[in-house]
């Protein structure tokens, strides 16, 4: 666990740690939406600007590049389809396939557009507690009349909480395999249901322990909720975000 | 004194049709100090499990604080505060302190209470320097006074630690064994669940050792730590000596 720090809360005194959480996520909400239609330059300002801000300060968030390695390869795997897939000017050629400019073009932006939602999610997940998370996405959800507001919050929040844990279980059950040579094993699917088998068993097991623990300490939908605060510095950080997001649009 | 945590004939069945317990009955005096002791597979887990109403009975019954577990199992997890083994399974905050307030705001207690609590809960633990920190960075024994924390900051009048001494070094047990006996002295009730007998039995005023699912002994600890290993249980280096068991504090 104490190697996935990128990937789950860490206590700090960033700007991004101290705005309120609604500002947050409709801010997240805006700049995905937005990330469908900027450019190579905008993606890549907005990521930049992204990276500084959560980063700030001494007590900043730390995303470990090692720790997205996995991301890295998704990201690759997109590019590389979208690059294979898309017609147009060829530019070489790859093992008898034919790769265009328009392919090479279309692959960077999908991948930049993902990469920049991933960081989106990381930055909030990292920034957020997860009880705020659920408190935001409660009073979201409040006005709409058929939403179960404090069971949607609980559920995103539990989600956004074991994130780390189910990668911790991962890469437990991976390293007792690799200490028994499953690299040995030349079929990935066969090592992939090894993995799997073992690792969703645990998880199992670990949510029912947890279950319990959290049933013995009272756990209920109606709990006392986070303080939710908007200030003067919550607003202008909200209409900086807008602004931004508008100024990228407009570019 | 009168008993905070009567079980009548508690007999416990699981799904399976194993039994795991067995015609249980038992009383315990408030501010008592008692171990259950027994082998894998004893029942003592089992056996904890009802006091707060996390497995309710087969047959027979069990109270706490004079109110039945079944019929408001929320008022006895108010009761009775469970520290758990896996200490890792039970810690839900994102920091020290969100854990230790998971308990009170389930409560629904204003905010300034759970502040309050939650800085009372660290300070007796002696976890306010960490309040900040991610709780899986924790080493074993102050995750361990973590789980005691968030169970303190609830209030309890029974503390329930089921093997709190498991994978914990030798300081992460010196610490926790502080931290049980310091709750024992403020007036807590105290049920510790062990195979290991060395590292607590000085203290307690009680032992009970549970086999297959029964109480098969019960009295004060001199009287019975001869017959430990009858039960599966390795009897204390001092016992062997003819003498009394020792504080891993001293």
């Amino acid at each position: 666990m104490a190697q996935l720090t990128s990937f789950s809360y860490q206590a700090g005194a960033s700007i991004l740690h101290r705005v309120d959480v609604r500002m947050k996520l409709a801010l997240v909400a805006a700049a995905s939406l937005a990330g469908l239609r900027l450019d190579f330059t905008a993606l890549g300002l907005m990521g930049a600007a992204l990276l500084i801000l959560a980063s700030g300060g001494r007590r900043g968030l730390r995303i470990r590049p090692g720790e997205c390695r996995w991301i890295a390869l998704l990201l690759a795997l997109v590019f590389a389809a979208r690059a294979l897939s898309t017609e147009g000017t060829p530019v070489f050629s790859l093992l008898g396939w034919e790769i265009s400019r328009e392919g090479l073009q279309e692959g960077a932006r999908v991948s930049l557009r993902l990469a920049l939602a991933f960081l989106l999610g990381a930055v909030l997940v990292g920034t957020t507690r997860s009880t705020e998370i659920r408190a935001g996405v409660q009073w979201y959800l409040k006005p709409l009349p058929f939403a179960a507001a404090a069971r949607v919050g609980t559920m995103l929040g539990l989600l956004v909480r074991f994130i780390p844990v189910v990668f911790e279980e991962v890469s437990r059950v991976s390293d007792a395999q690799r200490a028994r040579a499953v690299e040995n094993r030349r079929n990935p699917v066969r090592r992939a249901v090894k993995l799997g088998v073992p690792v969703m068993s645990r998880i199992f097991e670990r949510s029912n322990r947890l279950a319990l623990a959290m049933e013995a300490r009272c756990y209920s939908e109606s709990r006392t909720p986070p303080e939710l605060r908007a200030g003067a510095r919550d607003w202008a950080v909200f209409a900086l975000g807008c602004g931004w997001l508008a100024a990228m649009l407009a570019v | 004194m009168s008993p905070i945590i009567e079980i009548e004939n508690l007999t416990h069945r699981f799904a399976d049709g194993t039994v795991g317990l067995d015609g249980i009955t038992l009383a315990i005096e408030a501010g008592a100090f008692v171990v259950v002791a027994g082998a894998n597979g004893s029942g003592k887990t089992t056996l904890l499990y009802h006091l707060n109403g996390l497995l309710l009975p087969t047959s027979g019954r069990v109270r706490v604080a004079g109110a039945s577990v079944q019929a408001d199992p929320l008022r006895a997890r108010l009761q009775v505060g469970m520290v758990f083994q896996d200490a890792d399974s039970q810690i839900v905050g994102e920091t020290v302190r969100d854990d230790v307030a998971f308990g009170p705001e389930n409560l629904g207690l204003e905010r300034a209470e759970i502040d309050r609590r939650v800085q009372e809960a660290l300070a007796a633990t002696g976890l306010t320097r960490l309040a900040d920190k991610r709780p899986h960075l924790l080493s074993g024994g102050e995750k361990r006074r973590l789980a005691v924390a968030g169970v303190l900051a609830m209030r309890p009048r029974v503390i329930a630690c089921d093997e709190p001494f498991s994978n914990l070094d030798y300081p992460g047990v010196r610490q926790v064994l502080d931290q049980i006996l310091r709750l024992h002295r403020a007036g807590c009730t105290i049920v510790v669940t062990t195979h290991d007998l060395e590292k607590v039995l000085a203290h307690a005023d009680r032992l009970v050792f549970m086999r297959a699912g029964r109480i098969e002994a019960d009295g004060p600890p001199p009287a019975l730590i001869a017959r430990a290993e009858r039960y599966g249980v390795r009897s204390p280096r001092a016992a062997h000596l003819g003498m009394e068991a020792l504080s891993w504090l001293n």
